[in-house]
């Protein structure tokens, strides 16, 4: 892993809870999609690891934002669905808008152009 | 489906306590260890090793049910006062003189209304129907519009369910009003139709949004509730059983009574039947819910 890549990789994991929220927004998901879900929109470049995203789901569901309950498969093992509380997109929202504020400030430090590739 | 998956999982859980919430965790990443080793054999891998990369994947599991849920000491320090002041939530400006705008539009709507419908001021129908408009519309704003507010325990709830609680609450108070018009005698029985339209499509909604309402309690709350002791009946489920009996007995008493005095002296006492079980029954709540527990043989 290069030096771009841990960056990336520490910034993406520092906002996985608000990312898990903002995939279950879209609609009641379990473990393996969240995880897709996640892979895809990077590209493949990056992933979340397994193992951080059960301990934001148990966070998450601890602190109300999401509930979950189990999928009704008829084979194979059944899935644990996970589903976002008024409380969970609540908190998005304001996770969000401190992103974009934040963001906003680190691009004025960093100086970074608009147009920069 | 992957046969090695269930022996790899079983290692990786092994030395592992089973408490019901390790049972829970194992059964979930079976189901997404499958998915995951079926997307890899998809992509080429042998069975054998999908079902070995995607449990590498996985990590270490006993970290995982180290570190939660129950691993955050209880900070018995913080009583709910405390908390409360830590996290309250002024209401905003802007709300609170539209909570005023709104009230009065309610209390102006009904008022006059009622007071037409009487007789007492000359209106005819049509300013009295729309004087439970506007008293309706006031009532459901206030509804709509304290839910979408930030309170020091709750969040604020999605524009679109609270606007569905602003038309529920509409439709059900618009409804009462109607049924309230054909009461006093100003308007026909037809009335009654839209009465009844407002009211049940009101409860249906109604139902629909309490059986699909999710968590809207802040975190801090929560911790707070799961940190209250239990009452009585949490501790004895056979009191909180005794007492739903007792409920049951008073209400049927009730219920007799009130048919009986329907039938002597008149419809108009039938309230004072009711009020009375009301007051029985919170009595009864009253003494076996927070009786101190005394030790056996009093």
């Amino acid at each position: 892993m290069t030096q771009d890549d841990a960056f990336a990789a520490d910034l993406l994991r520092g906002h996985t809870d608000t990312i898990v929220l903002g995939v279950l927004r879209r609609g009641d998901a379990y473990g393996f999609e969240i995880y897709k879900a996640i892979r895809d929109a990077t590209g493949g470049q990056h992933e979340i690891k397994e193992a951080t995203l059960y301990a934001t789901y148990r966070r998450l569901e601890k602190d109300g934002l999401v509930e979950s309950y189990w999928g009704d498969e008829s084979q194979g093992g059944r899935r644990k669905y996970y589903r976002i509380t008024d409380a969970g997109r609540a908190v998005f929202r304001g996770n969000v808008a401190a992103w974009t504020a934040t963001r906003r400030i680190i691009d004025a430090l960093l100086d970074v152009k608009e147009s920069q590739q | 489906m992957n046969p090695d998956i269930h022996r790899l999982l079983d290692e990786a859980f092994q030395g592992i306590e089973m408490t019901p919430d390790a049972q829970d965790l194992k059964e979930e990443m079976r189901a997404n260890l499958m998915a995951r080793a079926d997307e890899l054999a998809a992509a080429g891998a042998t069975p054998d090793e999908a079902a070995r990369q995607a449990i590498a994947e996985l990590g270490d599991v006993r970290a995982l049910l180290d570190e939660t849920p129950d691993a955050a000491p209880q900070r018995g320090a913080d009583d709910y006062a405390s908390l409360v002041l830590r996290h309250h939530v002024r209401p905003k400006p802007g709300f609170v003189v539209r909570a005023v705008v709104w009230s009065i539009a309610a209390v102006v709507g009904i008022t006059l209304g009622i007071l037409g419908a009487a007789g007492v001021l000359p209106l005819s129908l049509g300013p009295q129907i729309a004087l439970f408009g506007l008293a309706s519309t006031g009532i459901a704003l206030l509804v709509g519009d304290s839910l979408s507010q930030e309170t020091t325990t709750n969040h604020p709830l999605p524009q679109n369910r609270a606007a569905g609680y602003f038309l529920a609450t509409l439709l059900g108070a618009y409804g009462l009003g109607f049924g309230g018009l054909v009461a006093l005698g100003t308007m026909p029985v037809w009335g009654v139709v839209f009465a009844a339209l407002g009211v049940i499509a009101s409860i249906v909604l109604f139902s629909f949004l309490g059986a699909t309402q999710t968590n809207r309690h802040k975190a801090w709350t929560r911790e707070a509730l799961r940190n209250e002791p239990p009452n009585r009946f949490e501790r004895e489920p056979e009191t909180a059983a005794r007492f739903g009996v007792y409920t049951a007995a008073i209400w049927l008493v009730t219920f007799a009574v009130i048919a009986v005095l329907v039938f002597t002296v008149g419809w108009w006492w039938a309230p004072v039947a009711f009020v009375a079980g009301f007051a029985l029954m919170m009595l009864v709540l009253a003494r076996m819910l927070f009786t101190s527990d005394k030790p056996a043989g009093r």
